[in-house]
């Protein structure tokens, strides 16, 4: 491959459940600045690689370089640090706290209060909390959910919840942002303002996006490349025309169906 | 010397065993730990005495009551057990069940649990006070000597008659157990709920009937066990079950959580391994079970027969 | 007054220790950890100030203990003077031991936390369980600690029980603020992410073990000083102090009162705690039955256990929810 420098490359990699190999000997990179995204039909193993990619689950074997770096084997919180965040297919917030306690806890690694400082209230940690609590509800303002930033986040609606949790990702001022199928459970007017989105955050916090999505016309018209995986196995990759006329994808796709 | 200890060990091994057994199929089939089974156990030692027809102490409620009949020791730890056993069930459907309803936290049925076992505990203490009884001796087999030498008069291997009698019956117990649990649709139904609750109320098991059976089940070898260790050393009051409930935990985790032959080798290998500390350590011999299970859950949380845990993502 | 306080001195002093209790157990709680160690914590703590103040660490007249270890208990004999008889206890000492007691529970905490954290659920709790009863097998052995009869006479540094009040009250205070402001910062808010969900919190850049491993530290140093001044308050300390049953009572204080905010604990302390005198109270009230009052005397542990066990049915949130709090927008939803 001639990526080789890419942002994060994925090598090799393997991840088998007992006899099941939800994951085959995969090999890509992402390359910095692009929106990448990764296609298959259900139980490809895509939501596997992601939860690879960022140390959920650590792999059978193969490597894992994320900004030239080794992370094969670091634990979850050690990546997001090294600035990848990502969101859950089956959404995870922190159902109990507030929409803005959710984003703030993302910003954990970006600010530094310690126990007793925070808990006495010291003026550096009250000057970090201030600034905390603005950055989340500047965050907040931009999924539109700003209103509402003192509602428990198990109270609000599926496509808000979809909304807050790329919010929360974007707290951690990461790279890489990784969505775990962004657009599942919005009605087609949020799906068609959803690629809008991700191309204007991506602009504005330079990132490089790394995404699964099922819905093909959004994927299509949003991402620069496209990887699909079938079985575990990555059996294509390029951009979207390249893609889309591959014969093996059609193949898996109608097979699928029928 | 070692043979006698061994013996020692095997028979309080096979109450443990019998006694883990009750957690385990609870945990196995609904995930949590009822710990009011020590207090069962111990409802188990008192509901075969009076059964007996024998008489109670000065304290309590009940002082100097007694039945008007007095069964057999065999009818009456038999009775009683089932009355134990019922009394689960009793439980499950008080609390348990409702619980079960609200999909409430592991958490809460944990202090539910607990709960009852302060009540259960209090309520024996209210009626017969916290004397100790004991068996008539010679109850179980009348006539028996009190010990059987099973070496030679050079080199003595005694062996309580009492002990005898408490490994026989958790044998018996542990074959018809295995025996239902294999060989029966019912008891082959439990196994399915056990691995897999979800998928087998989609084949069409009554789950909710099993768990009734289940809790009968484990209520019927607790108070088994509990008469067997009054048998063995009376009835000290109504905290027996107490340090029975915390060493069966040391035992099911030894064995793996919620595995049916985890918690008898797990009871086994405990009550061999107590019963072989040397006198001089005897005191340190309760904290044994428990550095046991922290050792286990450390080195091997899901225990010898265990699945291995497996966390979802 | 004077003879309130002489009545209700005590229980009013011990609702405020086991609120203490209380929270030390709810902070592992705060990350989702189900941890029961605080009772040996409490015990070790409590042994700690009886050690000291009643100097059984003096080896037995006649016996010298290897350098450099004579010197350092001969040093610590001239830090912990004999108390004289019918003199009050030095405070500052208590406090001193306090500090100790509070800083060696914490250490120990760190060591046998690393490994059992990593342990979730039910897993964790027994693990604690096994702890809290190695520490009691432990201390009923050892020489230092008295055996099975324990340290008794332990000095005291007030004479009425009832002015322990001036250490337990700015003590129970001092450690609620503590948990009240934790829950409103940045490691408090990463604490309760654990608790949410852990994995999501990994994926946000918290080390779940770090803060684990704090929170279950920071129960264990107030655990411990919690257990320095009752072995004061109450006089004679042994292995009884800090047992299974114990672990229970404060997990049904957490649990009851209300697992999610600073004040549930302390106020499922208050309640449970005085529940057993309110209803020794009542069977005094003239009129009732006798069998009533002989049932409200003898059987209110029967009547604490149900009241535990059905709570769990009818306030499966605790008495105090975050909600009763805020009600603000939308929160309100649920029900």
């Amino acid at each position: 491959m001639s990526d080789t420098n890419g942002l994060l490359r994925i090598g090799s990699l393997t991840r088998a459940f007992g006899g099941l190999v939800a994951v085959n000997n995969v090999s890509f990179a992402v390359n910095e600045g692009e929106i990448f995204g990764l296609i298959g039909p259900n139980g490809a193993g895509k939501t596997t690689l992601f939860n690879l990619v960022t140390g959920l689950t650590p792999p059978t074997s193969g490597e894992l370089y994320f900004k030239g770096r080794n992370i094969t084997g670091s634990r979850p919180h050690q990546i997001a640090k090294l600035g990848m965040g990502r969101t859950f297919q089956n959404i995870r917030l922190f159902p109990n706290l507030t929409a803005l306690e959710n984003v703030m806890v993302a910003q954990h690694i970006h600010t530094r209060s310690g126990v007793l400082s925070g808990v006495l209230g010291l003026p550096r940690d009250r000057r970090e909390e201030r600034e905390a609590r603005e950055k989340a509800q500047g965050l907040l303002e931009m999924v539109n959910l700003a209103d509402r930033a003192q509602v428990q986040a198990r109270n609000f609606p599926y496509g808000d919840q979809r909304r807050l949790e790329i919010a929360r990702a974007l707290a951690l001022q990461p790279k890489l942002l990784l969505l775990d199928e962004p657009a599942a459970g919005m009605n087609p007017n949020e799906k068609a303002g959803l690629s809008t989105f991700i191309r204007e955050v991506k602009e504005k916090f330079s990132l490089t996006v790394l995404l699964i999505e099922h819905h093909v016309p959004t994927v299509m018209g949003l991402c620069d490349r496209i990887a699909v995986l079938n079985f575990g196995q990555l059996i294509a990759l390029g951009n979207p025309a390249e893609v889309q006329s591959n014969p093996a994808v059609i193949e898996a796709y109608l097979g699928d169906e029928s | 010397m070692l043979a006698q200890q061994l013996a020692n060990g095997l028979a309080i091994g096979s109450v443990y065993a019998i006694f883990a057994l009750g957690y385990t199929l609870i945990f196995s089939i609904l995930g949590i730990i009822n710990f009011a089974h020590g207090a069962i156990f111990t409802l188990g030692a008192y509901f075969t005495y009076t059964l007996m027809g024998l008489q109670f102490g000065f304290n309590g409620l009940l002082a100097q009551q007694k039945l008007p009949f007095g069964l057999p020791f065999w009818v009456a730890l038999l009775v009683g057990a089932v009355i134990a056993g019922l009394f689960g069930v009793f439980l499950e459907r008080i609390i348990f069940r409702p619980l079960r309803a609200r999909g409430a936290d592991p958490l809460l049925t944990l202090v539910a649990s607990l709960g009852l076992a302060v009540a259960i505990v209090n309520i024996i203490q209210y009626l017969v006070g916290a004397e100790t009884y004991s068996y008539p001796s010679g109850a179980a087999l009348p006539g028996a000597p009190a010990s059987v030498n099973f070496g030679t008069t050079e080199a003595p291997v005694i062996i309580r008659t009492a002990q005898l009698i408490i490994i026989a019956v958790a044998v018996l117990i542990l074959i018809v157990l295995t025996f239902f649990i294999n060989r029966t649709k019912t008891g082959r139904a439990l196994r399915a709920v056990s691995e897999d609750a979800t998928t087998s109320s989609l084949l069409g098991i009554n789950t909710n009937q099993l768990i009734r059976l289940t809790f009968f089940l484990s209520g019927f070898v607790g108070g088994v066990a509990g008469t067997l260790v009054g048998l063995n050393v009376g009835i000290t009051g109504p905290y027996l079950g107490i340090s029975f409930g915390l060493k069966g935990l040391a035992v099911i985790v030894l064995g793996g959580l919620g595995s049916i032959p985890g918690a008898v080798v797990g009871g086994l290998l405990i009550g061999i391994v107590e019963a072989l500390v040397p006198a001089s350590l005897v005191s340190y011999r309760d904290a044994l079970a428990f550095a046991i299970l922290f050792i286990v859950l450390l080195v091997r949380p899901q225990g010898l027969l265990g699945r291995p845990l497996i966390q979802k993502v | 007054m004077n003879d309130f306080i002489n009545t209700y001195g005590f229980l009013i002093i011990s609702l405020v220790l086991q609120a203490i209790l209380a929270l030390s157990m709810y902070l592992p709680l705060m990350a989702g950890q189900l941890s029961l160690a605080t009772p040996g914590f409490y015990a070790i703590g409590g042994y700690v100030a009886a050690i000291l103040s009643v100097r059984t660490f003096l080896p037995a007249s006649g016996t010298t203990f290897p350098e450099p270890l004579q010197s350092f208990v001969l040093w610590l004999g001239t830090v912990f003077p004999a108390t004289p008889q019918g003199q009050a206890f030095p405070v500052s000492l208590l406090l001193v031991e306090m500090l100790i007691a509070g800083v060696l529970c914490g250490l120990l905490a760190i060591i046998v936390g690393l490994p059992a954290l990593r342990l979730r659920g039910i897993y964790l709790a027994l693990a604690t369980i096994a702890f809290v009863e190695i520490v009691r097998v432990v201390s009923l052995n050892l020489p230092i600690t008295g055996g099975s009869i324990g340290i008794f006479g332990i000095p005291q540094p007030y004479p009425t029980k009832f002015e322990f009040a001036w250490i337990a009250v700015p003590f129970l205070v001092i450690v609620a603020l503590f948990v009240y402001r934790l829950e409103r910062v940045r490691v408090g808010r990463a604490l309760v992410s654990l608790r949410e969900d852990e994995l999501a919190a990994a994926a946000m850049g918290i080390n779940p073990t770090y803060h684990k491993v704090l929170a279950f530290t920071l129960g264990a140093v107030i655990a411990g000083a919690c257990g320095a001044l009752s072995a004061h308050f109450i006089n004679t300390w042994n292995a009884r102090q800090g047992t299974f049953d114990a672990s229970i009572l404060i997990l049904a204080y957490v649990i009851i009162g209300g697992s999610r905010t600073w004040l549930g604990p302390i106020v499922g302390a208050f309640l449970l705690t005085a529940l057993p005198e309110v209803l020794r109270g009542a069977a005094d009230v003239q009129g009732i039955p006798t069998f009533l009052a002989q049932f409200l005397k003898d059987g209110r542990l029967i009547i604490f256990g149900l009241l535990i066990a059905f709570s769990t049915l009818f306030f499966p949130q605790g008495l105090i929810t975050p909600n009763l709090f805020k009600r603000r927008g939308g929160s309100e939803g649920e029900r």
